[in-house]
């Protein structure tokens, strides 16, 4: 057993474990916080575009100067805030190769304004259409952004610009930071597969063995369910079942567990019938110990090794069935989950703008930790069953 | 009873047990069906006769059998959502269906079962490591990340193929156009369900290839000096045959589940996304209609495999209809 440590996938589904649990540590921000302008693309992609930025000015540096190459910014807000008294302070905004600064705003009382309100663009000069980041960043080259006047001042000047680009994997529709949204995808692909697939084996392993060990009506009407399950498409089940119990991350758990014990009680019921037999347990019944006691004691620890292997080869389909769910649109808009971005790419129009940085990350990421279950099953149906393993000729 | 009878046996049984899943699922979930459409404002006789419509003053047996004579007559009530017949939705639909899975799954098993036996008469090749690293990796992606990813690079940034929808809206006007529009909108759902199904096919027949042409009787074929494409065609091939149908029939239900998620994906007007929008709308008889006709679908498909599956292997029928 020794030899899983030179698994890839064991490390790797380690550190998908730590990601899930310690994921969040590595943003500042919450997965749901609105960070930037929507569809903006991955910081490393498009260095025409301006990054998304904060510029602060405070009594401490009254004048910044900006080095301006790229397109104009798609959003920009300013935020003032109240200085104690009067003051005769305005914020300036000097373009490249002008004398005449702009006044962008007045210093007292505190101010806020969006580059849309018309009344800022108004006290601009500038057309009550469209944004005022346009006209304010008409040109690159050196811009000046300084606090003239006199009079006091100890509240700071923020200058918000809204970029097309941010962090490592852009922002999605609604300006979410993917990267984030990414690695809270995780811990819900991890949750709903291993709870469901223990779930699942649970009711696949008791009802297997009440099936082998019992045998007669038990057993024909148990396999008359599982043939039936497995001759009927299961989704649109699962999707009527999703849309009338409700969508939580639980309830989900249940659904999909409800539904896919057939493959496990299938396995322990064959086991259970060549074990039924063995002589041993024919031994036990001879002396008298009750059906119950040979199941717990005997039956089960037998099939424990094998069970831990469909365990792990079951943890993909559940995985799989909780993003065609969710990117059907049958989860918990409040969860995040790789199959909830995938839908909100679909159905928000990641298409019409292109961005793909929407996609290709969840779709990834499901590929990855199904390849990792895959990989640590086979290894441990190999150990359970030697002749699986290469080389060993059948 | 004989192999066949048994087999239509077992298909009727199955399609009653959906029957009752159904009614299970769609009449008998909390809350009342017709709360959706009922508005407070409704005078109590106007409820009264909206219950009446849709049978809900009778006992549950009664709703029931009501309920499996209109089904089994394709009669599936009005809709909620459009207040029109739901079969009436529904016959435009089943069509695209029927071509999408049924073309993709020509296509696949054909193009899988010719790439398996190529990789199982050359083991070690790199036609061999190709066909089995694609099997795989078709086994973990979920298919409507790569149905995304398809339709946005052949679709969004490069548009060789519409982007949604089954036909051009308006519709081109003469048979040849229509066609050539329809194969157009089509296109790219058969080609990545051949894409994603073709890999699974090719491991599964390269796997019992291998297996077969390892078995005594191929010996004997080659020591009798048979030419190798005959051992391939009469011997190997024919043996194949059996257990790739069981796996088709294990697959199929699959198969039909994934022409929700692939009429989703494209906006095709079809059964699947019908019912999306059904269960999404809680539209309870479209609903209802919809799962039936693809467990219909999935139980029909069922049955003629089985029946294959009787042809092709001798054994079953003999040792079955004897008993």
């Amino acid at each position: 057993m020794r030899d899983i440590f030179l698994r890839w996938s064991f490390w790797c589904l380690l550190l998908l474990i730590g990601t899930a649990i310690f994921g969040n540590r590595l943003f500042d921000a919450p997965p749901e916080r609105e960070v930037a302008a929507p569809f903006s693309k991955p910081l490393w992609l498009d260095r025409t575009l301006p990054p998304t930025k904060e510029i602060r000015l405070s009594p401490e540096s009254p004048s910044l100067l900006l080095d301006w190459h790229y397109a104009p910014p798609s959003r920009l807000s300013i935020r003032v805030e109240p200085s104690a008294g009067e003051t005769g302070r305005f914020v300036l905004w000097r373009k490249p190769e002008t004398e005449v600064p702009l006044r962008l705003a007045p210093l007292r009382g505190g101010f806020e304004a969006d580059g849309r309100d018309i009344a800022f663009k108004r006290s601009l000069g500038l057309p009550p259409f469209g944004d005022a980041a346009a006209s304010l960043f008409s040109e690159q080259g050196g811009y000046e952004l300084s606090v003239s006047g006199e009079g006091p001042w100890d509240g700071d000047v923020v200058l918000k610009l809204e970029g097309g680009r941010w962090g490592l994997l852009g922002t999605d529709q609604r300006g979410r930071d993917i990267a984030s949204l990414f690695i809270a995808g995780v811990q819900v692909s991890l949750i709903v597969g291993i709870f469901a697939t223990l779930l699942a084996t649970f009711l696949g392993t008791s009802l297997g063995l009440a099936a082998g060990y019992l045998g007669g009506w038990t057993d024909s009407v148990i396999m008359r369910i599982v043939d039936l399950l497995l001759s009927i498409p299961l989704l649109p089940v699962l999707m009527a079942l999703a849309a009338l119990w409700g969508k939580g991350l639980w309830q989900l758990v249940l659904i999909l567990s409800i539904f896919s014990w057939m493959g496990t009680a299938r396995t322990i019921r064959a086991l259970t019938l060549t074990l039924r037999d063995a002589s041993y347990i024919e031994g036990l019944r001879g002396l008298g110990a009750p059906s119950k006691y040979i199941l717990r004691r005997h039956l089960l620890p037998e099939t424990l090794p094998v069970l831990l292997a469909t365990m792990t080869l079951g943890v993909p389909g559940a995985i799989l069935s909780e993003a065609g769910l969710s990117f059907l649109g049958l989860s918990d808009p409040r969860v995040i989950s790789w199959g909830r971005m995938l839908h909100e790419a679909h159905s928000f129009g990641a298409f019409t703008a292109g961005a793909w940085w929407m996609l290709l990350p969840p779709g990834f990421g499901i590929a990855l930790l199904c390849l990792v279950f895959l990989d640590l099953g086979k290894f441990l149906e190999e150990k359970v069953d030697p002749r699986l393993r290469k080389g060993v000729r059948q | 009873m004989n192999y066949w009878n048994r087999r239509i046996a077992s298909a009727i049984l199955v399609l009653a047990l959906v029957l009752v899943l159904n009614f299970l699922l769609f009449r008998l979930m909390p809350g009342d069906p017709v709360a959706s459409i009922i508005d407070p404002r409704f005078s109590p006789e106007a409820k009264e006769q909206l219950r009446r419509m849709y049978g809900l003053d009778q006992s549950l047996p009664v709703q029931f059998l009501m309920y499996v004579k209109s089904t089994l007559s394709f009669d599936f009530g009005i809709s909620f959502l459009t207040g029109r017949p739901v079969m009436d939705e529904l016959r435009s639909r089943v069509p695209n269906t029927v071509f999408l899975l049924g073309t993709s799954l020509l296509l696949s098993s054909f193009l899988g079962t010719w790439l398996g036996m190529k990789a199982a008469l050359r083991r070690g090749s790199i036609l061999e490591k190709c066909v089995l690293w694609i099997g795989a990796l078709s086994f973990s992606f979920p298919s409507f990340f790569v149905q995304l990813v398809l339709l946005m690079f052949f679709a969004s940034m490069l548009p060789v193929f519409p982007l949604r929808g089954t036909l051009s809206v308006p519709p081109p006007s003469g048979g040849a156009a229509l066609l050539f529009d329809y194969l157009r909108h089509m296109a790219l759902p058969v080609l990545s369900l051949v894409l994603l199904g073709f890999g699974g096919w090719a491991i599964y027949v390269r796997n019992l290839m291998v297996k077969i042409l390892g078995e005594d009787f191929i010996l004997l074929a080659r020591a009798r000096g048979l030419p190798k494409k005959n051992i391939l065609r009469r011997h190997a091939f024919r043996t194949m045959l059996p257990p790739l149908l069981t796996i088709f029939l294990l697959a199929l239900p699959g198969i039909v589940s994934g022409a929700v998620i692939t009429e989703t994906v494209f906006s095709l007007h079809g059964v699947g996304r019908f019912l999306l929008e059904a269960v999404t709308g809680h539209d309870y008889p479209a609903a209802g209609a919809a799962f039936f006709l693809l467990a219909l679908l999935t139980v029909a498909c069922n049955l003629l495999s089985d029946l294959l599956y009787g042809v092709t292997d001798p054994r079953v029928r003999l040792e079955r209809g004897n008993r």
